[in-house]
């Protein structure tokens, strides 16, 4: 385009511009204070309106009584004083979504922060939606391949699905989130990791090894920091998720991790007290389990009619020294499909990732797995639950009988093999093979402490030999040949 | 019991007073007073005797304006923009640059924006999308 061309464009643009007189409803300041504003006026705000206040921050109406409007400040609020004029915006608060965000830093507003320029994007999503309802929805059948073997084996995740990771700190909740996304890479996923009251320089390390493994080709972060307002740690998760439901309406299926709802509901508790609403339990006020349920009811299995798109939630929840008891964690754990326990006396023994097979479920269960993965890990679950049982008779070893004594020796084979270290996701066919080999008895006569070098041994002489064997498990098909020549394999592979 | 706001206490002094003259006038503030010391609101006095002026001005009909421009201006200007808005109008004018041309008027909760700056800030807008 020609310079003159240009000029012309801008002049027609000009000339088309209508000079209208704008009528604004506006409000008085009439105190301020911890991120929040009382106003007086505004008296058509709607409530979760946007209002503007002087400077061009941004904050949103929540509380409407008689004579004042109560609002939580998005941003900085130090300039604002009693007497400001606050403006109405008659929009509801939203985001902007789009192809656009895949691959940036944004905040809780859907602005970048990771300074690689304006995110051009077409559409606007409300922050606050209604979940779709029954009939848009089908259960749950497509697995998501976390590729960890003791999750994907034992406490399956299906598309669709809400799974909570919950445990201590420093128990490695993150990290199977994160190498979660990881493992996302060619499986037809688009990520979404929301950063709740993070230290920023955690968020740093997320996001730089999410770009060293080629992760941040399909995420999108969505960043709260722990020096941000409580009002933004508030709605970064309801953001999020209306970032993933842009790609869920395009029929894309898409993971959403909220790192972690505690320092949601802590926020939410901040806001609430501030704005005077009355505390229950723990001081929370009484709608903080619709906090949680209506963030996690956005998370769906769309039916074909509607797309076929999907939102997985991987919500995480810290406890304090193991109290699952606790408010927040209990609710959670009852809107969720199922949870992954992580426990620090396993941590600490070496057994990482540190989850606890007794504690950990998944309510969809099979239905997610692929069938030679359902085939063969029904197996090491019951495995796995005997040894449980059994395993405080160890010590006694020398009275035991043989089969107490080879169930407890697998007991901790199993044990061992689960063991995987962080950022090192496995491909399901490796896991179908090994844990197929541990079922049939190729690590019975492999010491303890020389099961990790076998498995990585038989990986690589599975697909040196097998490759096509492999293959066909990767797409899900099991039947007795294929069982047939994994057996021979196997075999194969003790000599 | 919930909170009485400084316009119910305006509003109920206007009330009271409204036919009053005299010596009863007086009794009926004093009594208010009495009132305001024991909610413990005398604090609050200057802000319900602003609320009260509203109260008052609502009432008999008096519109308030605020007019704001980017220069002084004409006494006829401005009882033009008086009259346009109605026969009871009490006006007070503002000179703030930063609008650069135009007037904008705050009428109560509203605000009428011609200002050249809110103009152009459309008008980026507008060329930005």
């Amino acid at each position: 385009m020609s310079t003159n061309a240009i000029v012309e464009e801008l002049k027609k643009n000009i000339s088309a511009f209508e000079k209208t007189v704008e009528v604004e409803e506006v409000g008085t300041v009439i105190e301020v204070g911890d991120g929040i504003a009382r106003m007086n006026g505004l008296i058509k705000c709607q409530a979760q309106e946007m209002l503007e206040f002087p400077g061009g921050v941004m904050g949103v109406a929540l509380n409407l009584e008689e004579e004042t409007v109560g609002a939580m400040i998005l941003g900085e609020f130090r300039g604002i004083k009693e007497g400001d004029t606050v403006k109405r915006t008659g929009r509801i608060l939203s985001v902007p979504v789009g192809e656009q965000m895949v691959g940036r830093v944004v905040n809780a507003l859907g602005q970048e922060i990771d300074g690689k320029g304006d995110i051009a994007t077409k559409d606007f999503y409300p922050v606050e939606k209604i979940a779709p309802g029954v009939m848009t929805r089908e259960p749950v059948h497509e697995p998501v391949q976390t590729g960890i073997k003791s999750i994907d084996a034992m406490v399956p995740i299906g598309r669709g699905q809400r799974e909570l990771i919950i445990g201590d700190r420093q128990t490695g909740k993150t990290a199977i989130a994160v190498d979660a996304i990881i493992n996302q890479k060619g499986q037809n996923m688009k990520c979404v990791y929301v950063a709740v009251g993070q230290k920023e320089s955690k968020v740093a390390r997320i996001v730089a090894k999410l770009e060293e493994s080629g992760a941040m080709e399909y995420t999108t972060v969505v960043v709260a920091g722990a020096s941000d307002p409580a009002s933004m740690s508030f709605i970064a998760p309801y953001a999020g998720v209306a970032i993933a439901e842009y790609f869920a309406d395009k029929g894309e299926d898409v993971l959403v991790v909220y790192d972690d709802l505690t320092k949601q509901a802590w926020a939410y508790r901040e806001i609430s007290l501030l704005l005077r609403r009355p505390p229950g339990r723990e001081a929370y006020p009484g709608d903080v389990f619709y906090l949680h349920s209506r963030l996690l009811e956005r998370a769906c299995n769309l039916n074909k009619e509607n797309g076929g798109g999907s939102i997985t939630a991987l919500p995480i929840i810290e406890t304090q020294a193991g109290d699952l008891t606790a408010y927040i964690p209990t609710n959670v754990i009852s809107i969720t499909d199922g949870q992954i326990f992580l426990e620090t006396d396993l941590f600490y023994k070496g057994i990482r990732p540190a989850v606890s097979v007794g504690f950990s479920v998944s309510r969809v269960g099979g239905a997610a797995q692929i069938k030679p993965m359902k085939k063969v890990a029904g197996k090491i679950k019951l495995a796995m639950a005997q040894f449980r049982e059994l395993e405080a008779f160890a010590q006694f070893a020398s009275d035991l009988d043989a089969d107490t004594k080879k169930q407890i020796d697998l007991g901790y084979r199993i044990t061992e093999l689960m063991k995987q270290p962080q950022y090192s996701p496995m491909s399901v066919e490796d896991q179908v093979a090994v844990i197929f080999a541990v079922n049939n008895s190729v690590f019975d006569d492999v010491e303890v402490k020389d099961v990790a070098e076998t498995e990585v041994k038989l990986i690589e002489f599975m697909n040196k030999t097998k490759r096509a064997l492999l293959d066909k498990i990767k797409v899900g098909e099991w039947d007795d040949k294929i069982e047939a020549d994994l057996k021979s394999a196997c075999n194969e592979f003790k000599k | 019991m919930a909170k009485t706001s400084n316009k119910q206490y305006a509003e109920a002094l206007y009330e009271v007073t409204q036919d009053l003259k005299g010596s009863d006038l007086s009794d009926a503030i004093k009594t208010f007073v009495e009132i305001l010391v024991r909610d413990h609101k005398l604090k609050q006095g200057y802000n319900i005797i602003a609320e009260f002026e509203r109260t008052v001005k609502k009432a008999s009909g008096v519109v308030e304006l605020e007019i704001t421009s980017a220069r002084e201006l004409d006494k006829k200007i401005v009882e033009e923009i008086k009259q346009t808005f109605g026969k009871n109008v009490e006006a007070v004018t503002q000179v703030d640059e930063s609008i650069i041309g135009g007037i904008k008027v705050k009428l109560e909760d509203k605000i009428l924006d011609g200002s050249v700056k809110t103009q152009l800030k459309s008008l980026k807008q507008q060329l930005s999308n």
